[in-house]
């Protein structure tokens, strides 16, 4: 019998999350594969306090810190793309409730890279010379600081270079595009740095936007980059990175980012976001029925559903994940 | 030639045809993206683009796409592979020969800020800043990597500083030597494509001066909207206007029409 690690989102965030954690997430881009509903969750429960690690900053850190629910955050890119200003997570430094340290994206990806093989540090050849070395707004008062990306020479070279401090976080909840109930998962679209954050954070819990049964990881064993060993957790989670995007399922929903944004601009929007679209629903079928099911079949159909196609004999029938959910835990 | 066209179009097809045919090169989303489609669609047919996402092979479908991740890109990639791949062993490895970025500010020696704005300097003790930026994304690897990379900004006085508040990515430092002394596989930036002309960095000093003006600009209006006493290079010349097959290429691939707004 095959491990079945599915459980609901509700109890993924109880069991694996507390205020004060690193709780990272967003290893993706600002339109893209991140797992935002794990975001909600933790708003639902109440977390407080954490110490967010977003290797470039998505909606839910925007709606984690317009929410109050961050207090420090490391990331690279802190905007929206094509959508502009985080307005969230702008608001949120401007007022000195979240303490950004910032870094570039490279070094973000190298940082959970070197967490992921447990070096001390990793060597920086980029942010060295410019004032992601030189401020540290973890430590503000010292400048130019030596602590966050210490000088050290190449011991080859001689040449100057620098030191980045490897990440570790407490967890990562990480969107995928297909996973078995043993936690063996396929991303369709960059993977941008699930692998390497998979490999670094403490535990990982999997949110998956369809259940596929495990001969389909047999049938492209090289596509299965985050493999069932490293995983704590399943949840299966359709449209769990929406508004953005998850190659082949479904594309950005462009009103509800712009919408999103601009609630986030202010403390009443927030309030009422959080609200309308944070606790206003009961259960996964609530959630769906919250983003619209026209709106769903609508971005279901989008230009790049036919990446899904090879996979598409093992999904299973929402009836059935959500019975597997209910299976595990019993 | 054609004279109906927009300055930020201007803007985009004089920083095309920066990018030669062949080049390795990555671009960022907006402007840069534009500016380097439409160098592919008009005179750099093989020009290997890319993005920071590990996005490879693409050309954007139905628009210019919201992020990196967009469908607009994945629709059509021959390859998909990481952050880790994009910016490390593509860019800050030396092997990209091109890059453009845009910036919130730049100074007199290149450097750029996008990571936030402050009332005057930010002084011994880092504080928030008045308004927050988008912070450094991939541009300070571009900065830092590519052989050479080209930055893209509108030309008003708040935007052409003497000296950034903050540097996120880096130009050439203090200029002179100082850039090289760090050592880095990326010379540096070659050229500041405007609103309204082009500025090039002199190779000693590495100030950056007047290297053209578009035909609707002129050196007043450069000089009024730059915050440095900016110098003129030895021959400023007028940029050749767009043309015509200039001008439907790049309108092809601002196919939602963002530089006419």
């Amino acid at each position: 019998m095959p491990l079945n690690k599915l459980i609901t989102l509700a109890e993924a965030v109880r069991q694996h999350t507390w205020d004060g954690m690193q709780y990272a997430s967003g290893a993706a881009l600002p339109v893209g594969s991140d797992a935002i509903a794990f975001g909600r969750e933790l708003l639902r429960q109440q977390r407080r306090g954490l110490h967010a690690i977003f290797h470039a900053n998505t909606q839910q850190l925007n709606l984690l810190a317009a929410a109050g629910a961050v207090t420090q955050a490391e990331c690279g890119f802190s905007g929206l793309e094509g959508f502009g200003f985080a307005n969230g997570l702008r608001r949120a430094i401007e007022q000195g409730k979240v303490v950004l340290e910032d870094f570039s994206n490279l070094a973000m990806a190298l940082r959970l890279l070197a967490g992921a093989l447990n070096w001390p540090f990793v060597p920086a050849t980029v942010n060295i010379g410019s004032d992601l070395q030189y401020r540290r707004a973890f430590e503000p008062n010292v400048h130019p600081n030596p602590n966050k990306i210490p000088s050290l020479t190449d011991p080859f070279s001689g040449r100057q270079i620098g030191a980045f401090a490897p990440l570790r976080p407490d967890l990562a909840a990480i969107h995928v595009t297909l996973a078995d109930q043993e936690g063996n998962a396929i991303m369709l679209g960059t993977e941008w740095s699930r692998f390497e954050l998979s490999r670094a954070a403490k535990r990982v819990v999997l949110l998956a936007d369809a259940i596929v049964h495990t001969d389909c990881m047999r049938q492209y064993p090289n596509l299965v980059r985050i493999p069932g060993i490293i995983v704590e957790a399943v949840v299966y989670c359709p449209f769990a990175a929406w508004p953005q995007a998850s190659p082949g399922m479904y594309d950005v929903d462009e009103a509800h980012m712009k919408a999103m944004n601009q609630a986030l601009g202010s403390d009443d929007g927030t309030a009422a976001y959080v609200r309308d679209y944070v606790e206003s629903y009961a259960d996964l079928d609530g959630y769906l029925d919250l983003i619209g099911r026209e709106r769903i079949a609508e971005l279901s159909h989008g230009a790049t559903a036919f990446l899904l196609d090879p996979y598409r004999r093992w999904l299973l029938p929402h009836a059935e994940a959500l019975a597997m959910t209910t299976a595990a835990r019993a | 030639m054609s004279t109906d066209y927009r300055r930020q179009e201007m803007m985009a097809i004089a920083t095309g045809r920066e990018i030669r045919d062949g080049e390795l090169a990555i671009f960022g989303v907006g402007l840069s993206m534009l500016a380097g489609y439409f160098a592919q669609a008009h005179h750099a047919p093989r020009v290997r683009a890319m993005t920071e996402g590990g996005v490879y092979g693409a050309t954007p479908v139905g628009g210019l796409p919201w992020g990196i991740e967009c469908n607009r890109l994945a629709v059509n990639a021959m390859s998909f592979t990481s952050a880790l791949d994009a910016l490390g062993c593509l860019v800050a490895s030396g092997r990209c020969d091109v890059g453009i970025i845009g910036a919130a500010q730049v100074d007199r020696f290149g450097n750029v800020n996008t990571t936030g704005i402050w009332d005057g300097p930010i002084g011994a003790s880092y504080r928030p800043p008045k308004t927050r930026l988008t912070g450094a994304g991939g541009a300070n690897d571009i900065a830092c990597g590519a052989k050479r990379y080209l930055i893209m900004v509108s030309h008003e006085p708040k935007r052409f500083v003497d000296r950034v508040s903050y540097i996120t990515s880096p130009g050439y430092l203090d200029g002179g030597d100082a850039r090289e002394q760090l050592g880095f596989v990326g010379s540096g930036p070659s050229a500041i494509i405007t609103t309204l002309g082009i500025l090039r960095p002199d190779p000693q000093t590495h100030e950056f001066q007047l290297d053209a003006y578009f035909a609707f600009s002129g050196i007043e209006e450069i000089l009024a909207n730059t915050g440095w006493d900016l110098k003129m290079a030895a021959d400023v010349r007028v940029v050749p206007e767009p043309s015509a097959e200039e001008l439907a290429a790049l309108r092809r691939v601002d196919e939602t029409g963002m530089l006419r707004r």
